[in-house]
């Protein structure tokens, strides 16, 4: 049986708004202790041991990203991101152990220094219950512009 | 409107202990650049081992001029002018590929991998004076490599690369490339591109400044500190032992070999913590021998800076783009280790991830700091940029480069020395007809 719709759409927006609202603590919170954080360079899939990713991040390194994001001197985000992102097309397809693989879209707008730029993409979730909600165990971001020259995308995505 | 038709006397723009504001805004002097900097000069262009296979290519600038960069038939790199010989159409549409000819969609022209005129449709409405071999796509009339690095000039004339270069940057690239067991880089790992809304010249400053990064990075310091104890940022102090040089040419070297000697050496190639580090030392001293191999490792790559547009940095090989006199794109492509254990090339992936990118915890914030840069330069009271930092006690060493301390501006005084002497150079000198002649004879 596929698990609630609903419950799941949910937790999406949740994530969502905490990005959008740089919630770094309460993002950083929504992840497993095993956790894989997967933004792809160039293309859309590969061999991330033999080919740079923007973003290859296991819970560690998701920490330090939002230490230094909070630390109130990552100058890349002094002036922050005025960011904000919808979330649909989302797809479900239920796994073993009540684990659920969710397939979603968004739209990113960021303005930073008067200049509006546009973000799209796929995004892939592994979501694992965890009590009444979710944790995050995997989340693949492919980016329709993971091959073009990208100014600044320090903000949480 | 255009302030003056007058040439620009860039004695007025570069002192010694200065520079004038204006070199990083006046679209004039970024015209300038692209003509005797980028097309004049010595570029970087890429790395054979991108194109491993015949019919391999990569799409390239040189400057602003679309390059494709091609394994021939033969085996031979080729640097090609991406514009059909008819009617300019780009031939080369896609970033990289493999082909076994490029096809003008327009008309149907065909070229080799070599750039010779394979076919021409409907042929028979040329006369007799039309020969297929006038019209093959045009080559860069110059190239040369060093180590796999490939660099190109668009003037037939002028020094050799070898010349450019110069043994001390030659040392510094062969220290880079040798951390591989057989000496060969593989650049297949993929790019970071990121840009920036300002000029060109803050990049490569900035990779050769050794006082901004216990400002700038702090945050990725104090990451480190807080997962390994480790304080690293002595490195950057003026009480570091790690020194700044002026390599001649315009290339320039932070060089932390002091600061690894005396704390170990392999510092950057993470030996002996990765499973693999003892056997990657046994292999690197049955190749280069006990002393050599210590010599590498204690370089750990290297920090330099290939005067215009070329960067060895950790591992990877950055490359500078000017687009306008206030846009900025970098490319940077990590390298790896052939014949190195897999651990460790994975080990210098995840090394570069952490720093670098358009979403990493490093080289961003120096973007940012370009992008103040440039905002600021609109204020111009008092036009100047103030460069005498360790001029006083720079010295000569043996070699006879010039040295400094790792904070001291040595390198930037480099750079700045070597820009006004190619921006000297006169924009229409009888050497310039003459250049100008022999491209044209050369494609005769």
């Amino acid at each position: 049986m596929l698990p609630d719709r609903h419950h799941i759409e949910s937790f999406l927006y949740r994530e969502a708004r905490l990005m959008d609202s740089h919630a770094y603590d309460e993002w950083f919170a929504l992840w497993t202790d095993d956790a894989l954080y997967w933004i792809p360079s160039n293309d859309d899939d590969f061999d991330p041991q033999r080919h740079v990713s923007i973003v290859y991040e296991n819970k560690a390194r998701i920490e330090d990203r939002i230490t230094r994001l909070r630390s109130g001197v990552a100058y890349a985000q002094d002036p922050r991101s005025r960011v904000s992102r919808v979330i649909a097309n989302v797809e479900i397809e239920a796994g073993e152990n009540g684990e659920v693989t969710v397939y979603s879209t968004f739209n990113l707008t960021a303005l930073r220094r008067s200049k509006m730029d546009t973000f799209a993409g796929r995004t892939i979730h592994k979501l694992r219950p965890d009590g009444e909600s979710f944790k995050i165990a995997y989340k693949k971001v492919i980016l329709i512009n993971n091959d073009e020259v990208i100014n600044n995308m320090t903000f949480l995505v | 409107m255009k302030s003056s038709r007058l040439a620009i006397d860039y004695n007025d723009l570069v002192k010694e202990d200065r520079i004038h504001g204006r070199v990083y805004t006046d679209p004039e002097i970024f015209e300038e650049e692209m003509e005797k900097v980028f097309y004049r000069g010595w570029v970087y262009v890429g790395h054979d081992s991108e194109i491993p296979n015949p019919g391999d290519f990569q799409l390239r600038k040189m400057g602003r001029q679309s390059v494709i960069m091609v394994r021939d038939e033969d085996g031979h790199v080729q640097l090609l002018l991406n514009r059909c010989t008819h009617r300019a159409n780009a031939v080369c549409q896609v970033e990289r590929g493999n082909t076994k000819k490029f096809r003008c969609a327009y008309h149907g022209w065909t070229f080799r991998t070599n750039g010779e005129l394979l076919g021409v449709t409907y042929s028979d409405r040329y006369d007799e004076s039309f020969r297929k071999e006038d019209f093959g796509l045009r080559k860069v009339p110059r190239m040369g490599i060093y180590r796999g690095f490939v660099f190109g000039s668009l003037s037939p004339v002028g020094i050799t690369l070898d010349e450019h270069l110069g043994r001390p940057a030659k040392e510094q690239i062969d220290l880079f490339v040798d951390l591989s067991p057989v000496g060969e880089l593989d650049v297949t790992a993929g790019v970071h591109k990121y840009g920036y809304r300002a000029n060109w010249k803050f990049q490569i400053e900035n990779s050769m400044d050794g006082y901004h990064p216990n400002f700038v990075h702090q945050t990725f310091f104090d990451n480190i500190k807080r997962r390994t104890g480790a304080n690293i940022t002595g490195v950057f102090a003026s009480h570091s032992v790690c020194l700044s040089r002026d390599l001649g040419n315009g290339h320039a070297l932070l060089d932390f070999r002091p600061y690894n000697k005396a704390n170990g050496a392999g510092l950057r190639a993470a030996l002996p913590t990765t499973p693999s580090g003892s056997a990657y030392r046994e292999t690197m001293v049955a190749r280069y021998g006990k002393e050599r191999t210590e010599e590498i490792l204690t370089s750990g790559g290297t920090h330099l800076l290939v005067f215009p547009n070329l960067v060895l940095i950790g591992v990877q090989i950055r490359v500078i783009r000017p687009i306008k006199i206030d846009e900025t794109e970098v490319f940077l492509y990590p390298t790896r280790l052939k014949d190195a254990p897999e651990d460790i090339n994975i080990t210098r992936l995840r090394g570069h991830e952490s720093f670098y990118g358009p979403a990493g915890g490093g080289a961003t914030d120096d973007l940012e700091m370009f992008e103040r840069n440039q905002m600021g330069l609109s204020a111009q009271v008092d036009p100047w940029l103030y460069l005498a930092r360790g001029l006083h006690r720079e010295y000569e060493d043996v070699d006879g480069s010039l040295v400094g301390q790792v904070t001291d501006e040595v390198t930037q005084r480099a750079i700045w020395k070597q820009w006004k002497k190619v921006m000297l150079q006169g924009t229409e000198t009888p050497a310039r007809r003459r250049a100008n002649g022999a491209v044209r004879r050369a494609v005769q």
